[in-house]
């Protein structure tokens, strides 16, 4: 019952974005302490609109998006020598798991060759996918609750 | 209320307290936004989250602590806007109804599942409205859970109660609601009399 994944304090928020010809054009999502998610997905093209969602989650959903975490061994990861954000944009990851608090930032990664090439491929490739597997769960549990395509 | 006294017993009331103390007890301070100076001081520090466990100053680790201001202003704006959509809700205890349904967190997925194998194993509690087995993007096998929308309360409970804890391929999963109505506490931040039976339960199984 007491896994490692349900002790302690927990945080996560992500947020990747660009400033542009459309303005301030990001995505980011939290997941709240209290169990609170949130989800913003501002985009200026074709509709101008922002969507934000929020909705709590119940604890066996946190444990699973700590367990994604643990696995991936982010928290063991630095983001010294990842590529800085640039005018391309940005991504900040941040996450607070017992009594460790990572704010790690970068710049975009558009596929497998920026990670290759970059001064730390290993601890890149881990972002990288954690990344993508926390926007998928992210994106199955808003778009199921509201019915949103969330991209 | 005239009295401390008095203004303490309003403070032990067990129904104030599972709607109102929520923001108070888990982060110290009842602020929509969480920018990055916020958050270390309402973890580590807290203001009047009241005499809690002498919590250890967390290991920090990324150029995020060392950011130009502009981006943490910006960070705060964004989150500073309170006008999230969210679905109806009471602010109490229990599942929340998605917008077409209930949904139902399955883990412990083995990682060669099938939807197949959920298909047939959760249609049995009623039709399976739609399904999310997502994948690892590395491995490409599935990463360990499921999402499972059904369209009636008593489908997802009976799907909840009944395979909770059940194997599947040689597994054994969890199953639970997704989404609740209100914010949960987490046990060890625990300062006052002890809870009412109303915030704990929904959580027993997983």
């Amino acid at each position: 019952m007491a896994a490692a994944e349900e002790q302690g304090e927990f945080y996560l928020r992500y947020y990747v974005g660009h400033k542009g010809k459309f303005g301030h054009e990001f995505l980011e999502f939290e997941f709240r302490p209290d169990g609170k998610l949130r989800y913003a997905n501002n985009s200026n093209y074709k509709n101008d609109t922002m969507i934000r969602k929020e909705v709590f989650l119940t604890p066996a959903v946190l444990k699973e998006c700590r367990r994604i975490i643990s696995e991936s061994e982010i928290m063991k990861e630095d983001d010294n020598n990842w590529p800085e954000p640039d005018r391309v944009g940005r991504q900040e990851l941040e996450i607070v798991m017992g009594n460790e608090h990572i704010s790690f930032t970068t710049s975009k990664i558009g596929s497998l060759v920026d990670v290759q090439s970059s001064n730390d491929p290993e601890g890149l490739r881990i972002f990288y996918y954690l990344v993508q597997d926390l926007k998928c769960f992210v994106f199955s549990l808003i778009s199921l609750h509201f019915k949103i395509k969330p991209i | 209320m005239a009295n401390t006294a008095e203004a303490e017993a309003v403070d032990f009331e067990p129904e104030e307290d599972d709607l109102m103390d929520e923001d108070g007890a888990i982060e110290a301070e009842p602020s929509p936004h969480a920018p990055l100076p916020k958050l270390k001081s309402a973890i580590t520090g807290g203001s009047f989250s009241g005499p809690d466990l002498s919590a250890p100053p967390k290991k920090t680790k990324g150029r995020g602590f060392r950011d130009e201001s502009d981006a943490a202003a910006d960070r705060n704006k964004r989150f500073a806007d309170k006008d999230f959509d969210s679905l109806f809700s009471d602010g109490g205890p229990g599942p929340q109804r998605s917008i077409e349904g209930w949904i139902v967190l399955v883990t412990g997925v083995h990682e060669e599942a099938q939807e197949e194998d959920l298909q047939n194993t959760f249609g049995e509690f009623g039709e399976v409205k739609n399904l999310h087995l997502n994948l690892d993007r590395r491995t490409g096998f599935v990463k360990g859970y499921a999402l499972i929308e059904y369209e009636n309360f008593k489908e997802a409970q009976a799907a909840i109660s009944t395979m909770n804890g059940a194997e599947l391929l040689c597994q054994t999963i969890s199953v639970d609601w997704a989404f609740s109505n209100g914010p949960f506490k987490r046990r060890n931040t625990r300062r006052r009399s002890p809870r009412g039976h109303r915030s704990r339960s929904p959580r027993r199984r997983y």
